[in-house]
């Protein structure tokens, strides 16, 4: 088992690294919310289930792909990924704006109770996931086959296959520009600045509604993102993806430090990796398992996750 | 606006006590009734009316008034409580299936099991605050579903078939349809807790947990044991849970891990804000409600659901304190129509 | 003087490289009413904190009747007789006045879960007596008529009362003050000096964190002064008042560049 281990360690390290871009990319979506807001955005999941969607209906009903065609190359190829990739961010960046609109603005505005807004979110997550249930008559939906998965060749004995590779560098490139765009950009520096406090930064003219729906759009854009890899990787998806993938970027968000950029990164990649190799030795009916016995270590030990505030201090 | 949790409140304080006995007895009348009406337009039109009165109805409103003890009274926010109803549950399929015990003696250890399980959880998850604690909870939730999938030996993914009903009491036979029996049994559950959470909010515990819930720091520099009394909550609230899958085991007689969702967990949360967290009454009529809606609009069969999901965010748009809201009322002030 | 009931010893308290007290000692007597001063940001509710076990020293030793404070948990130290208001009123809102100091009360109490479920008697008259004991509380603070009132619906003014009564309900034998004064008009304070030395004469002691010097100078027996964190003057009232490095902390000192 561990020799055999040891062979698959670098392919299983590249999947592991794939897998953990997508989680990086999702729990960016809770993690900004979340550090704006100081909210769970428990929709989230459905957000990026219907980025999922998106993609495929670009492949399918765009560019009439079925499950006999023959995969697209060369230059159609590249263009056919990324007008999936803009329609699946485009898709989920809006609905995630209209989420907030319609299930948390009235409450945020109102400053309620703590548990309203999840519930809130909670049902809208249920009317989405529903929505989409009836629409696919609850049956999985398969992606038709687009590129080839081809093996571009061997990398210290890991097998580097064409999917992985574009979502390892798609998903950094991806990163690397939000942190841009959080460091440089006017609406970034805002996001920065209500996270930090939120009081001092109306009373400096930030403009809040504005700004939380900034977040909404960029975090629900990086989850968009993160379903096209989805359905490039595993080539279907179905309405009730969105919680299984959800509560493991959730706890990726949460590991690495909520509300923490940095952390969603660090923590999307630990659990990517994390996961696969659990499922090497254990069998991936287990894999759940390990990855929330991780994080009850990780909270008891360092209850701030890696790179996070610290959530039990005491303010007195 | 009326508050409806208001005028009640002021009914029964302006009473005295043959006047409280009389709508106690009154409206524990009128839960007893609740089977004998079929015939009205209470009907589910698919699902049996009296089988859907206990589940989800019955069930529902005994998780949700435990549930309250850990969110309503001490505001811990725990998303993965279906675990101990799914332990409650699993100790009755196994303890009945494999050993002669019945269902009334399976019932202490069933509770027992889940408040044990609810301290190895707390133990570590209490020290945590808030969204930690959702997340802790829930994965707790889900570990516990995903070990009762895989481990064959308590049944799989096919679950524990053949758990034996209740003996039969008084004369009383719970037979497998016998719908009546079995609600007012549960009835008697429900009422026994709803004491026991009024017994222990009056006084000292629920002082405390109120006072952690609206600010924990506070509490315990006023002496109050925050962690102490939160495993408390924690365990009580977790024994109410093994108690309702106790029940429900003998009743459906039939469990597998598919019970066992996070939905269940979730559902729940929904009856508790939906009916007015902390506030026993509020959180009944909330369990009532959402265990007995998604049956009774079945007529939209495929879109029940998603109309399910869609009262609750409204709901919580318009009244997000919940349909009952806890006591917002100062005795000391002349009855105005004030909010 | 009488024995001391409370001791820094070089209490020292770093929060990563900042120094928010630096080796500070002082002590506090029995049924004294001892001022704790200092310009902003000089450390003041920092020695609250690590009085009441809401941060631990980094170096040197607090004892409270001879014992350390050290590693106590905080709701240990409140049961052991140390009680703090809040500087930023910290109430429980959704709680009447009367159930806020019920709720501090509890603190002695013997009863428990089990008991109050069952009603037994010893719960039933632990419930009477100190509902009892918290109205007489209110009622010496001078805000009995609030008692059935929500705390968050009180006037301002009685919320920091009832403050003052929450602390006082734990049964303290040492009470501390986090500017009780704030936001008060002349004629309240001179109300709350005159509360404060009646809680005095009830047997307490007070330590008492003011910015309103006429107010501390006025009812403190002797008066701390620190400033970034450390301590500079330690004596009596009109002394301090002329002391050459307090008047310096306060007003700034004019060739000094930094």
């Amino acid at each position: 088992m561990l020799s055999n281990f040891q062979d698959q360690f670098a392919s299983l390290t590249v999947g592991g690294l794939s897998l953990g871009f997508i989680y990086v990319l999702i729990a960016l979506g809770y993690t900004m919310v979340y550090g704006v807001l100081r909210m769970i955005n428990f929709a989230n999941s459905e957000v990026f289930m219907y980025g999922t969607f998106a993609t495929i209906i670009v492949i399918r009903d765009l560019f009439g792909f079925t499950q006999q065609s023959e995969p697209a190359t060369g230059f159609r190829l590249v263009y056919i990924l990324f007008l999936c990739l803009i329609a699946s961010m485009l898709m989920s960046g809006i609905l995630s704006i209209f989420l907030e609109l319609v299930a948390y603005r009235r409450l945020r505005n109102r400053g309620s109770n703590k548990l309203a807004p999840l519930i809130s979110a909670i049902g809208m997550s249920i009317v989405l996931a529903e929505f989409m249930r009836i629409l696919t008559d609850s049956r999985y939906v398969g992606s038709p086959r687009v590129m080839e998965k081809k093996s571009l060749g061997t990398f210290f004995g890991a097998e580097l296959r064409l999917d992985n590779v574009i979502i390892i560098v798609a998903g950094l490139i991806l990163f690397v520009s939000l942190s841009q765009f959080v460091q440089r950009t006017r609406l970034g520096k805002a996001i920065r600045a209500v996270s930090m406090n939120e009081d001092a930064a109306k009373l400096m003219g930030v403009n809040l509604n504005f700004v939380v729906s900034g977040t909404f759009l960029v975090g629900g854009l990086m989850t968009g993102a993160a379903g096209f890899f989805y359905v490039l990787k595993y080539e279907n998806t179905s309405f009730n993806i969105g919680f299984e993938l959800g509560i493991a970027a959730f706890t990726a968000a949460i590991l690495g430090g909520i509300g923490n950029i940095k952390g969603a990164f660090y923590g999307g990649i630990a659990l990517g990796l994390l996961e696969t190799y659990a499922s090497f030795f254990l069998g991936t009916q287990w894999k759940a398992v390990t990855v929330f016995i991780v994080l009850v270590f990780v909270l008891y030990f360092r209850p701030n996750g890696v790179f996070g505030e610290a959530i039990t201090q005491t303010r007195a | 606006m009326f508050n409806l949790r208001d005028w009640g409140a002021g009914v029964w304080e302006r009473s005295g006590r043959p006047v409280r006995v009389l709508i106690a007895l009154g409206a524990i009348a009128a839960a007893a009734s609740l089977p004998l009406l079929g015939g009205t337009f209470l009907n589910t039109p698919i699902a049996d009316y009296g089988s859907v009165l206990v589940f989800p109805v019955a069930i529902f409103v005994i998780m949700a008034l435990g549930l309250n003890i850990v969110i309503g009274k001490s505001g811990l926010l725990d998303l993965g409580y279906v675990a101990f109803f799914a332990i409650g549950a699993y100790t009755m399929g196994i303890l009945g299936t494999k050993t002669g015990l019945n269902s009334w003696e399976i019932l202490p250890i069933g509770i027992a099991m889940a408040m044990f399980a609810g301290l190895i959880l707390g133990v570590p998850a209490l020290r945590l605050r808030g969204d930690y604690l959702a997340i802790i909870t829930l994965g707790f939730g889900e570990i516990v579903r995903i070990t009762a999938l895989n481990l064959n030996s308590i049944g799989g993914a096919n679950g524990i078939v053949g758990i034996p009903t209740p003996p039969t009491i008084f004369g009383l036979e719970y037979t497998f349809d016998n719908h009546r029996l079995y609600f007012w049994t549960f009835l008697i559950i429900i009422l026994l807790t709803i004491w026991m959470i009024r017994r222990l909010s009056v006084r000292r515990a629920g002082r405390a947990w109120e006072s952690i819930r609206q600010d924990e720091d506070a509490a315990e520099l006023m002496g109050v044991p925050t962690f102490r009394y939160k495993i408390w909550a924690f365990v009580l609230g977790a024994s109410v849970g093994g108690a309702a899958g106790v029940l429900y085991a003998s009743k459906t007689l039939f469990i597998s891990p598919d019970n066992f969702t996070l939905q269940v967990s979730i559902l729940i949360l929904a009856c508790v804000v939906f009916g007015g967290m902390g506030n026993i009454w509020g959180v009944v009529l909330g369990a009532i409600i959402l265990g007995y809606l998604p049956d009774r609009i079945r007529f939209i069969s495929d879109a029940r659901l998603l109309v399910f999901g869609a009262v609750l965010v409204l709901m919580m748009n318009l009244r997000p304190d919940g349909l009952l809201p806890r006591k917002k009322r100062e005795k000391a002030l002349p009855e105005k129509g004030q909010s | 003087m009488s024995e001391s009931i409370l001791k820094l010893q070089n209490a020292t308290m770093q929060f990563g490289g900042v120094v928010a007290l630096n080796d500070v000692s002082f002590e506090i007597k029995k049924q004294e009413i001892l001022g704790l001063i200092g310009p902003n940001g000089a450390g003041k509710t920092t020695v609250f904190n690590v009085i009441t076990g809401v941060y631990q020293v980094t170096k040197g030793d607090i004892t409270f009747e001879g014992k350390s404070l050290k590693g106590r948990k905080r709701y240990k130290i409140t049961r052991g007789g140390v009680a703090r208001t809040f500087q930023n009123i910290r109430l429980w809102g959704d709680m009447t006045a009367l159930e806020n100091v019920i709720t501090a009360t509890d603190t002695h109490k013997r009863s428990g879960l089990i008991s109050g479920l069952f009603g037994l008697p010893i719960s039933r008259r632990e419930e009477k007596r100190d509902k009892a004991r918290a109205q007489e509380l209110l009622d010496f603070i001078g805000i009995g008529e609030y008692a059935d009132r929500l705390a968050k619906n009180l006037p301002y003014g009685v919320q920091r009362r009832l403050e003052i009564a929450r602390a006082l309900g734990t049964e303290p034998k040492l009470l501390l003050l986090d500017e009780p004064a704030a936001g008060f008009n002349p004629a309240e304070k001179v109300e709350l000096a005159k509360t404060i030395r009646k809680i005095r004469d009830a047997g307490y002691t007070v330590l008492l964190i003011e910015h309103d010097m006429s107010l501390v100078m006025g009812v403190s027996d002797r008066v701390v002064v620190i400033d970034f964190g450390q301590k500079i003057a330690d004596d009596l009232p009109a002394k301090v008042q002329n002391d050459k490095r307090v008047i310096e902390a306060y007003l700034g000192v004019p060739e000094d560049a930094s």
